[in-house]
Formats: structure tokens, sequence, C-alpha cells
């Protein structure tokens, strides 16, 4: 028998393995996403400004722990919180190209969003998005995530099937984005842009301020996942199975989804709908991990996507350029060749 | 000796399955169900398509509520058992291929000791010695790492079975196990199921198309009719006719000698058939396939064969043919008829 705990151990030394090493990435690549921005500041300096800040250049300071550092915390902390949102629903769902907005987390956001911006805006006048500032959109698209949690706890809660509460997630998406674009229709250029230009997502637009909200939530949101893991190792079964382990169906899916619901909610009220991360990432942690069990595929998934987070925030620097690409851009560009890969590698996109 | 009231590991009475309707709506598939399994015992539920085999298993389960009358475990009513009560006394596989890709047989396993392990799904010394033991029950030592979408359909089953060992319950319930499977992998996951029942005392109750390997190894038959469902061991529901009413089609018959169902032909025509051993019999088989039936000699026939293995000589009105094989002879009968 101790022969066989040793080998099991084995068996799982691969995922450890590979954990340790995107342990090791992450925190490379934060430093390489300080590095780059419009403008150039050499390593040493930024090494100066975090460790020695009293004796560095003052401007450099402010640049690095104002801009660079919340954002480069941002990107790590929405690459997490999506990758795991998509891990459990495509794992709730049994479907591989489920994601962290399929529940309608998205879309709710963008209705708070599209009625602050569009609506109000055009009642008050454009001042008042300056007045009310970020905040007022981060509430916004809060209050319309939380409001389609909210529903959608109501519904699984009542509704036995699986597939059905995801069609409803998508019919309720679809109409939500509906009464969006009527909105749009209705509002005026300046409005436009300015909500257009939050669908784009950003990761720069985060304070130290408000990181001191996001970062409760994405954390939150992860530790629930990481309880979950033993729920999501019996869903990879189907319900039927986990009922027959004496899994409560309901509470479990609760617990996901409430996880699901802050985590793409919190994300998307910071930045903006931050696209296919949260699909992509779970795939390459379950190939490069060559597991199913979610003890292991939530650490991975957390950090291969802070991980390709951060790449795409280098990305969207362009080199030698005050511009930046839109991060929801680059995650697309990025994370959609992951995705056609992965369909054809598996030459079956019916599993996870 | 005990009292069967006491062995009754499941005990259906006077028991209604559906699907629960708004107020009295219930949409009753069959009703008056009363029948048990005894402890130690492999049930096999027979009967069509669209019988409701699937429905019952999956009410006894607990997946769906039984519509009227009693369904007990253990001598306690399902309705009153928690999920976890229930996990613990009971395990299911279903008829569905698990396709998970990355998942190894050992995590699949393990997962049958989910009742049993903490929140996390932290798995003990015991754990694993279960896990070990029911892998090698169903003959998979060495598989352990292998990927469960890797596997056959045959493997890949016997490894659903693994994992509700694992989970080392009285109960296992199986929904139609070995419908995907090659005749070979189908006795012996039947013979897997019966030497659980028989050595490890478990009570197994399954569903199935197959009545040759039912009939062979079960203790016990829920024999699901039009009108009722009987039970009873293999050999008495055939000895008692039960077995005729199980399709209703009228090309099909029981035989009974054989223990398995027939296609009916219509016999037009008569054969005298002299020969013995295997090479008659199978003749015979061929003949019945082509509308001849066998006649005593005594009585008239249209055609006279004679079998004298690798040679079979017809003797049909007043020519005599030769052959070498069956196929040829049936080929010319078919001719005959033309």
């Amino acid at each position: 028998m101790a022969d066989n705990v040793l080998s099991i151990t084995k068996q799982n030394t691969r995922g450890y393995r590979v954990i340790l090493v995107f342990a090791f990435l992450v925190p490379l690549f934060f430093l390489l996403d300080l590095l780059v921005g419009s403008y150039y500041i050499p390593i040493s300096e930024i090494l100066k400004a975090i460790f020695r800040s009293d004796s560095a250049n003052h401007q450099v300071v402010l640049i690095i722990n104002q801009f660079r550092i919340p954002k480069a915390v941002t990107a790590i902390l929405s690459g997490a919180a999506l990758s795991v949102a998509g891990l459990q629903m495509q794992t709730v769902f049994r479907n591989p190209l489920a994601g962290p907005y399929i529940l309608g987390v998205s879309s709710g956001a963008s209705l708070g969003v599209a009625l602050l911006v569009l609506g109000t805006g055009g009642l008050l006048g454009g001042s008042l998005i300056s007045v009310a500032g970020s905040w007022g959109i981060v509430a916004a698209a809060w209050l319309g995530s939380g409001l389609i949690l909210l529903l959608i706890v109501i519904i699984s809660a009542r509704i036995k099937d699986i597939m059905t509460i995801l069609i409803l997630g998508l019919l309720i998406s679809s109409a939500i984005s509906s009464v969006v674009n009527i909105l749009q229709y209705f509002s005026n250029e300046s409005m436009l842009k300015s909500f257009v230009v939050w669908t784009m997502g950003s990761l720069g637009s985060v304070t130290n301020v408000q990181l001191a909200v996001l970062f409760p939530s994405v954390l939150t949101g992860i530790l629930m996942a990481f309880l979950s893991s033993k729920f999501l190792d019996a869903f990879l079964l189907g319900e039927n199975y986990a009922r027959s382990m004496g899994m409560n169906i309901v509470f479990a899916r609760m617990v996901v989804f409430l996880s699901t619901a802050i985590l793409a909610g919190s994300i998307t009220a910071f930045c903006g709908p931050i696209g296919f991360i949260g699909i992509a990432v779970p795939h390459i942690a379950r190939m490069t991990l060559r597991t199913a069990k979610h003890s292991l595929l939530v650490p991975g998934t957390i950090l291969i996507g802070a991980l390709m987070m951060l790449v795409s925030d280098i990305l969207s620097q362009l080199p030698g350029s005050e511009a930046t690409l839109p991060v929801n851009s680059v995650t697309a560009l990025l994370g959609i060749p992951i995705v056609i890969w992965i369909i054809i590698r598996n030459k079956n996109t019916a599993r996870l | 000796m005990k009292s069967d009231q006491q062995d009754k590991i499941i005990d259906l009475s006077n028991a209604s399955i559906g699907y629960l309707g708004k107020s009295k709506a219930h949409k009753i598939i069959k009703s008056a169900i009363s029948v048990y399994a005894l402890k130690g015992e492999l049930v096999a539920v027979i009967g069509e398509n669209g019988i409701g085999k699937s429905t019952l298993l999956r009410t006894i389960a607990g997946f769906q509520p039984s519509v009227e009358g009693d369904f007990r475990i253990c001598g306690k009513l399902i309705s009153t058992y928690r999920e976890k009560e229930l996990a613990l006394l009971m395990s299911f596989v279903s008829t569905e291929i698990i396709k998970v890709s990355n998942l190894s047989v050992f995590d699949l396993v393990s997962l049958g000791r989910y009742p049993y392990t903490n929140w996390f799904g932290k798995l003990l010394d015991e754990d694993h010695y279960l896990i070990e033991e029911a892998i090698s029950a169903v003959g998979l030592q060495g598989y352990e790492y292998r990927m469960v979408n890797h596997l056959s359909d045959g493997e890949r089953q016997k490894v659903m079975i693994a994992r509700s060992l694992a989970q080392n319950t009285e109960i296992i319930v199986l929904d139609e196990p070995t419908a995907f499977l090659d005749l070979s992998n189908k006795y012996e996951i039947v013979h897997i199921l019966h030497q659980l029942a028989s050595e490890k005392e478990k009570t197994i109750l399954f569903s199935t198309h197959d009545l040759t390997t039912a009939i062979a190894e079960s203790d016990r038959l829920w024999l699901m009719l039009e009108d009722s469902v009987e039970q009873g061991a293999p050999e008495d529901l055939i000895l008692n006719g039960n077995f005729d009413a199980i399709f209703h089609s009228k090309h099909l018959y029981f035989d009974r000698e054989k223990g398995d169902f027939r296609i009916r032909k219509l016999t037009k025509k008569v054969a005298h058939v002299h020969g013995e051993g295997i090479a008659m019999d199978w003749t015979i088989k061929a003949l019945a396939r082509n509308g001849f039936e066998v006649v005593n000699l005594t009585d008239p026939a249209d055609i006279t064969i004679i079998v004298n293995y690798q040679e079979w000589t017809v003797i049909h009105l007043t020519k005599q043919i030769k052959f070498n094989s069956l196929l040829s002879l049936c080929r010319y009968l078919n001719s005959l008829e033309r």
C-alpha cells in the first residue's frame, strides 16, 4: 500500500511542478510589465523606486506607484479571476466553450453602465460622467451584474436541469444586450464613445483606492473556488453522479455561481468586459497540468490566467509609442488562436 | 432461516413511477409495482424500450420522486433519506459514457470516496486501499494512471463500476451498463456483477436488453410487462410463460428450450432430413431460416436432405443434387421458390 501512495504522489508531481514553474513566471512577468510603458524607465530605477523609494527619483516613484503597479496588479487579479470563473463554468456546464460571462454577468454589468452613461448622461449632460467619475461606472456595473446574479440564484434554486439554466442564461444575456442596443441607438456621439471605450476593457483605469475594493472581492471569489474544488470534481461526471455521491446539488451550484459572479462581476465593473481569457486559460491549465482534479486546476488556472493577462498587458503597450491597444482586442487575438488550436487538437469539442 | 422481510434490501410495494405534475395531474408510466431484492442478489430489470426501466431505476436511485406507493431501501422510505445518507447505502452507474480529458482511472475511481472524504476531498490511507481494491475487483490493475478517455468502452464501464465499488455501498444500481458493449464485454461485465453480488454480498440492480446474459447470471429478474411487473428466478419466469409477454411483436416468439427470442418465420414447406450430430442441427437451423420446417419421416415432405458433413444431398422430385456447403444449399432452396 505504501507503494501505491508513493506512485500516486508521483502522478501528481507533474501538476505541482507545472504550478511551480508558473508561480516563478508570474512575478517575472510582473516585473516585465512594470518595465514597459510610454515612458522608458530602466530596471534599476524601477527596483530602486519599489524597494528604496526615498532615494529614488520622485517622478519615477510616482509613475511606478500610481500607474504601473496598480495596472500590473489589476492584470494579475483580472487574469486570475476570469480564468477561475471560466474553469468553474466549463466544469459545471460540462461545456468546453463556456466562460465566465455565460451566465449573463457581463451583460448585466454593461446594462448598468449603459444606463448610467447613455441614459442619465443623455438627461443630465456629459458632465455627470466626469463628476461621478469612474466610481459611478463601477457602481453601475456592479449593480447590473449583481441583479443578474440574483436572478440566476433564484432560477438555479428552482430549476433542476443544468442545460435549462444555461439556455436561460444565454437568453437573458441576449435580452439585456438588445436593451443596451436600444440605449445606444438613442444616445449622442460622445456618450456612445465613452460607452464603447468601456466595452473595450482597460486595466489602466483602476486606481489604488479602487484596488482596495477590487482586491478583497477577487480574493473572496477565489477562496470560494478553492473551497468548491471537491464539488467541481463531482460535477465532472454530471449532476446525476454528483447527487448519487451525496452532493447537495443546489447548494454546490449556488457556491459556484456566487463565486463566478463575484469574480466576473467585479472585474467587469472595474475593467470592462475582457474576453477569451476565461475560455482559453482553463484549457491551457488542463493540458499543461494533465489532470482533471480541481485541487490542482484551480491554483494552476489562477497562475496561468495571471500570466496570460500580464502578457496581454505587455503586448498592448505598443513599443516606442505612447498609444496602447484596447486590452480586450489583445486578449481576443491571444486567446482565439489558443481556442482554435484546442478545438483542432481535440478533434472533439464535446469534451472538457 | 431469516425472514424475507428483514432481508429485503430494496422493497417496492404497490408503487407507481412517472412524473409529478401540478396538483393531481401526475403522468404515471407504470403502477402497481410490487417487487423486491434480497441481500447479495443480482437483479436484472427487463422489458421493452419505453416501458419504464430507466424511470424505475432513477426513482430507486432517488433522482426523481416516486409518484405513489412505498419505495423502501433497507426498510426505510427513500424519500426520508438525506442525499448523504443515501450515498452511503447506494451507488449508481449510468448508461452515459463519461468523456473527460486528463482524468486518470485512479482519480475517477477516487470520486467514489466522495461521501467519506473531508471538505477538500483529501484521500487517507484507507481510501487509497479501497480505491486500489475496487480497481482490482474489476480487473484493471495497472490501469491506474491511464487517462479515462483513452480506454475502450468496456474498460471505461469497468472503471465506472470500480467507482461505485469504491463508494462501498450495500446497493449498486446500474442503468443499462452493457448497452454500448460488444458481446465479450457484455458477458464480462455481467459476470463481474454476478461475482460482486455473490462474493461481496452486494445487492446489484441493473437494467438490460441482453436476455441471454441476464438469464445466465442473475439471481432474480424484474420483468416489466405491459400490464404488470413480474419477478422471480429467470427459469421460473421462463417456465410460467411470463417471458412470452415481453415483446409485443408477432414476429418474435420466446424459445423456452433455448432461452432466447427468435424471429418467427412463416414456414411454407416441409422437409425430411437424414443425418446426425451438430451438422444436422445447423442444417435444420439453416432450413428454418429459409422457410422449411423439418418434420418426422412418417409425415409427407416436399424435399429430402441427406446430411453427411461436407456433403449435402437434396432429393427433390426426381432430381438428386449434391452441395458442399450450406450456403450453396440455401441458394438452391431459394431458387426453388421462385
